[in-house]
């Protein structure tokens, strides 16, 4: 409790000033607060949209020499998408842009999770599924740079070999699989093509776990955001065109690359420290992000989970409906019950929020520190106390 | 008239922090006759604890819980709405007098909205039990 205090502060001018003010302005049916978690969901589907244009015309070659008139590899046809195919350059802005806003929406969603107290006891599946997902994305933006095929391609898996080189053995494996292959070939890019796409599709796996513990998750922003975010993507689409770039070339060792701060940080800290250095702050980061739920953090009291009064029970499954958290199962009543079904609490999901109390109509469920007679009993004191 | 009726609020812990409003006997100072008693979540209010606050003599029941979108539980509050408004079971009997019912969604920072609506509150329903005691 104590501790919760302490950050109050912090939360308050950070998110419930815009909140209020927000809630204000469009009320909290539109609060884009209110959906940080749906608004990644509803990029992913921009950007499944947008690459599916793009997959069309990519070729995933370094060289393909069927074609040795024109050279047509990763790059070229990357070009040819931007200059020749009407709106190409408009959908790879997009793709890009929609990448960085997702960044962007996973972040505010985390930060949002963190400081509203939303991720641990009952939440830590959500909390390291997020984890997951968050890495998976990072990397898929980041294979999204490999296949453009430009000098900063070329330097980034030659960074990201070199960093691979240096664990000790599943170091050359991973290389080899990175590679696909001893040297940067052909089948690098079609390796790329498959991780990028890949493990886009993977996210929805992810997202099942993500969101297999909760009741109704918010997945779907009120349409009318889902508009401004498209319109605010397209206004970065107009006011910063992505810039022509020089094809990689193998012979030579490109040295300086413009650094998307989305998705490229981490080559920063593998430019800055070297490759052990790279690996150590990684595994900080992440070791960082797993533990953050445990619950040795935060003195908090172990959740009381709610209790079935067994013979109240009459399996009407408002409660499991109801729970937040999938914590209530119905099983066959036991025999010589009158009723076909009994609530059973599970209680490692269950977060002592008391929604099964205000759904169950016969008194059958109670929180263990508040049981509905005990609040009848307090109302009625509260009122005859003068 | 003969004596002021109290009205008891049902509130969310995590909606409007209204800690430094209430004295020990968990009455609102500057609104006498506010009573509050505190709920994990207002998911977790029953219509039954509505209407068993005015069986038992309270003047009318105000429901608070967080903004409408930003339960900490998720949905609790959405569905003592839907319950107040008879759209989920167990909905709100259609003998509670909804002129004495006050639901209000305020999030932390709000306790000073909370404490305007709860004065208004009062002074409306106190106005119909005056208006009541006449008529019968």
């Amino acid at each position: 409790m104590q501790e919760k205090m302490e950050k109050s502060n912090m939360f308050h001018t950070l998110f419930l000033v815009p909140e209020k003010l927000i809630n204000k302005i469009v009320t909290s049916k539109y609060n884009p607060l209110y959906y940080h978690g749906a608004l990644p969901q509803f990029i992913m589907y921009v950007l499944f949209l947008s690459g599916l244009l793009l997959f069309a015309y990519y070729v995933p070659t370094v060289d393909n020499a069927y074609f040795s008139k024109n050279l047509i590899n990763a790059f070229t046809s990357v070009d040819y998408i931007t200059n020749t195919i009407p709106f190409g350059a408009v959908v790879r802005a997009i793709h890009r842009y929609a990448g960085d806003a997702m960044v962007i929406a996973i972040l505010l969603h985390m930060v949002r999770v963190w400081f509203t107290d939303r991720f641990r006891q009952y939440r830590w599946v959500q909390w390291l599924s997020g984890v997951v997902l968050l890495l998976m994305v990072m990397f898929i933006g980041q294979t999204g740079y490999y296949l453009i095929w430009d000098e900063r391609s070329l330097l980034l898996t030659r960074m990201t070999v070199s960093a691979l080189e240096t664990l000790p053995v599943i170091g050359e494996p991973l290389k080899h699989w990175f590679l696909n292959g001893r040297n940067i070939t052909n089948l690098t890019l079609s390796n790329y093509l498959f991780i990028h796409i890949g493990l886009s599709f993977s996210l929805l796996f992810a997202l099942w776990i993500h969101y297999v513990r909760m009741t109704r998750p918010v997945i779907t922003p009120p349409p009318a955001l889902n508009y401004l975010l498209v319109a605010l993507i397209l206004v970065a689409v107009y006011l910063f065109p992505i810039t022509e770039t020089k094809m990689a070339d193998l012979n030579l060792q490109p040295t300086n690359m413009e650094i998307d701060w989305f998705f490229l940080w981490p080559y920063y800290i593998l430019s800055a420290t070297g490759s052990a250095g790279f690996w150590f702050w990684i595994t900080v980061l992440l070791a960082v992000l797993c533990l953050i739920p445990l619950p040795m953090f935060y003195g908090s009291k172990p959740v009381e989970a709610a209790e079935v009064v067994t013979n109240k029970c009459t399996g009407c499954r408002l409660c499991s409906l109801d729970c937040p958290y999938q914590a209530i199962e119905m099983v066959p009543a036991p025999a010589g019950s009158r009723f076909k079904l009994l609530a059973t609490v599970k209680s490692y999901r269950c977060s002592s929020c008391g929604v099964c109390v205000g759904a169950c109509a016969f008194d059958a469920i109670d929180l263990p520190e508040m049981p509905d007679a005990q609040v009848n009993l307090k109302i009625k004191e509260l009122l005859e106390a003068k | 008239m003969a004596e002021e009726r109290t009205v008891i609020t049902l509130i969310c812990e995590r909606a409007a922090d209204i800690n430094s409003l209430i004295n020990d006997k968990s009455e609102v100072t500057d609104a006498p006759g506010v009573k509050v008693l505190k709920f994990p979540c207002s998911g977790m209010i029953q219509p039954l604890m509505v209407e068993q606050a005015m069986k038992s003599g309270a003047a009318g029941v105000i429901v608070c819980g967080c903004q409408i979108g930003d339960c900490y539980y998720r949905e609790g509050n959405k569905m003592i709405r839907e319950r107040l408004l008879g759209e989920r079971p167990p909905g709100l009997k259609k003998t509670v007098d909804r002129k004495r019912v006050l639901a209000l969604w305020l999030s932390k920072p709000q306790k000073d909205r909370f404490l305007s609506e709860a004065k208004e509150f009062l002074s409306v329903v106190r106005r119909l039990d005056i208006e009541e005691s006449k008529k019968g």
